[in-house]
């Protein structure tokens, strides 16, 4: 796992939320590995489109693209995709620094 | 950017079941100062809409019970107008027609960029000017949804010239309405000249409406200008209309397309620029049905119809016209301000109301006129409605009406001259000059083109 350090700028006026915006991510990267161990592909599909759907809105652009995979890859019921783009997104999480600028 | 021209904020309702789209969203529009309620479901939406009465409703397409596009018929059903922007996490084209069929303003994929988002609200925002909306509340009182509807529908036609057609039952406030229409538009330092069709014989609503020639008809001994005229630049109120002589139709119908007149025995036109609002509480459908109204001038009129709710249909706004009423009779008549006791404002709120506002105008002064102590007690309001129960006038009263406008119109064409008034009228002088001070004329006024305005009501 690297451990670069991934720095987004986000908008200042957002710094109340972005604290509990990640935290929700993090839990759907839990509730993503729940429902692809369960295989269930529906409710995978549907936490990848939330996820592309919320990201780019805060700044979070790679976050977006992550969760588009994900939606993609459920569609398919491709389980080693998915896996690899939760994993990537758990990996940004982790690494991902935000400076309010 | 700047939303708002004053400080009332147009107020924005986001629907998702994403907690974090709704911060997002909130944030972005409490900054550019809009007021914003969220719901995280269709559902909740619906339920706020009635408290909240939002401008604009943002929802996204993909919820949980129920979706976008349900909420989005179940808000259209209850007002047609109100602007819908949907938002999406999948730009699938059947989906954008479908809700752009269904009357939506305006569809987004997500992510949102912030500036498209923001562009996006500020275009489908409605067009409604809140100094426009106050300037309406200054002249009325309400805050039913039915009321505000039709005060929402007059603050977007308020500016433009569109042909206004207020409908509803006597005692609706429809020259109220109109009155406000001219006050909220860019013709408001003009004059509002209102008269009542149905109150003015054929021949003389001609010369009212549309001015003569000299010699023109008997007794007509000056050029008289015509109301058309007199209003150029502002707004003409032509209350009663379904009462409008067949012949007279014609000639009105002349003026709206071609935007000019011709007064009684002239061949020379004079341009006008008039906004015209007309009301009726006849059923000008039927009237149109049987031949007695004309429908290219129905369809003239009706450019923009407002229905102008009955009482009944509007009690929520009672309590607030009656303390209104209550404040204007106090000023009037320098007395201390009454109230009314719980149980006579129920009672106020639940009845019938045929005769709609102008009876509870009667009611609320004769009731603050009558009453001994400054809570006004039930039994007396029930004395009052009961001695009052529609305020339909006594034939002796219409006949006095009538013929105080009659005598009105007169002056006026003859611009007080008694003499052509009188062989008008057809009275000699002395019977005549009975008649104006039985109802307190004074033709003097009328030789002065200035005091020219409404009298006929």
């Amino acid at each position: 796992m690297s451990d670069e350090k991934i720095i987004v700028q986000v908008d200042p006026d957002l710094e109340d939320l972005i604290p509990g915006f990640l935290e929700n991510r993090s839990s759907d990267v839990e509730q993503l590995r729940v429902e692809l161990d369960k295989s269930d592909f529906e409710s995978v599909r549907s936490i990848g489109h939330s996820i592309k759907g919320v990201g780019g809105g805060y700044g979070f652009t790679l976050m977006s693209e992550l969760g588009a995979n994900i939606e993609i890859a459920a569609k398919e019921s491709n389980a080693e995709l998915i896996l690899e783009n939760i994993n990537r997104l758990d990996e940004y999480l982790k690494n991902v620094e935000v400076e309010y600028a | 950017m700047t939303t708002n021209k004053s400080e009332s904020k147009v107020k924005v309702l986001i629907v998702d079941d994403d907690n974090d789209v709704l911060n997002l969203l909130e944030n972005w529009l409490t900054k550019e100062n809009y007021s914003v309620k969220r719901a995280e479901s269709g559902t909740e939406a619906l339920n706020l809409v009635g408290i909240y009465a939002p401008d604009l409703v943002i929802t996204d397409l993909y919820m949980e019970g129920m979706d976008g596009m349900t909420l989005l018929t179940e808000l259209h059903n209850d007002n047609p107008l109100l602007p819908v922007i949907m938002l999406s996490g999948q730009a699938q084209i059947p989906d954008a027609i479908k809700a752009m069929h269904l009357g939506t303003s305006a569809f987004l994929t997500k992510p949102i960029n912030q500036n498209e988002f923001l562009e996006t609200v500020k275009k489908v925002s409605p067009n409604i000017d809140k100094s426009i909306l106050n300037e309406f509340s200054k002249s009325i009182i309400y805050k039913s949804k039915a009321m505000s509807d039709i005060i929402e529908m007059a603050s977007l036609v308020a500016d433009n010239d569109v042909s206004v057609f207020i409908s509803g039952s006597t005692g609706t406030g429809k020259e109220v309405i109109a009155k406000a229409i001219h006050e909220a538009s860019s013709r408001r330092d003009k004059r509002f000249i209102a008269i009542n069709c149905g109150a003015i014989p054929e021949q003389l609503l001609e010369s009212e409406l549309f001015g003569h020639e000299k010699g023109a008809f008997t007794g007509a001994n000056l050029k008289h200008e015509g109301l058309f005229q007199a209003a150029n630049g502002g707004t003409i109120f032509l209350d009663e209309v379904g009462d409008m002589p067949l012949a007279l139709q014609v000639k009105l119908l002349r003026v709206l397309q071609d935007f000019e007149v011709r007064p009684v025995g002239s061949t020379k036109t004079y341009p006008i620029d008039v906004r015209l609002i007309s009301a009726t509480h006849k059923n000008l459908e039927n009237a149109v049905e049987k031949g007695e109204f004309r429908e290219d001038l129905y369809y003239r009129l009706k450019v923009v119809p407002l229905d102008i709710p009955n009482l009944t249909d509007r009690q929520d706004d009672i309590p607030a016209l009656v303390e209104h009423f209550l404040n204007a009779f106090s000023k009037s008549n320098a007395q201390d301000k009454k109230k009314f006791s719980p149980d006579a404002m129920k009672y106020l709120c639940s009845m019938p109301w045929p005769g709609n506002v102008r009876q509870l105008i009667n009611v609320v002064d004769l009731c603050a006129t009558l009453s001994k102590t400054k809570n006004i007690p039930l039994s007396l309001v029930k004395k009052a409605v009961h001695d009052d129960p529609v305020h339909m006038q006594t034939l002796k009263e219409a006949k006095q009406a009538f013929e105080k406008g009659y005598l009105l119109s007169v002056l006026r064409i003859t611009h007080g001259h008694v003499a052509n008034a009188a062989k008008i009228a057809g009275r000699n002088r002395t019977e005549f000059y009975k008649l104006l001070n039985q109802y307190d004329i004074e033709p003097a006024r009328f030789r002065d083109k200035k005091n020219t305005e409404k009298e006929t009501s």
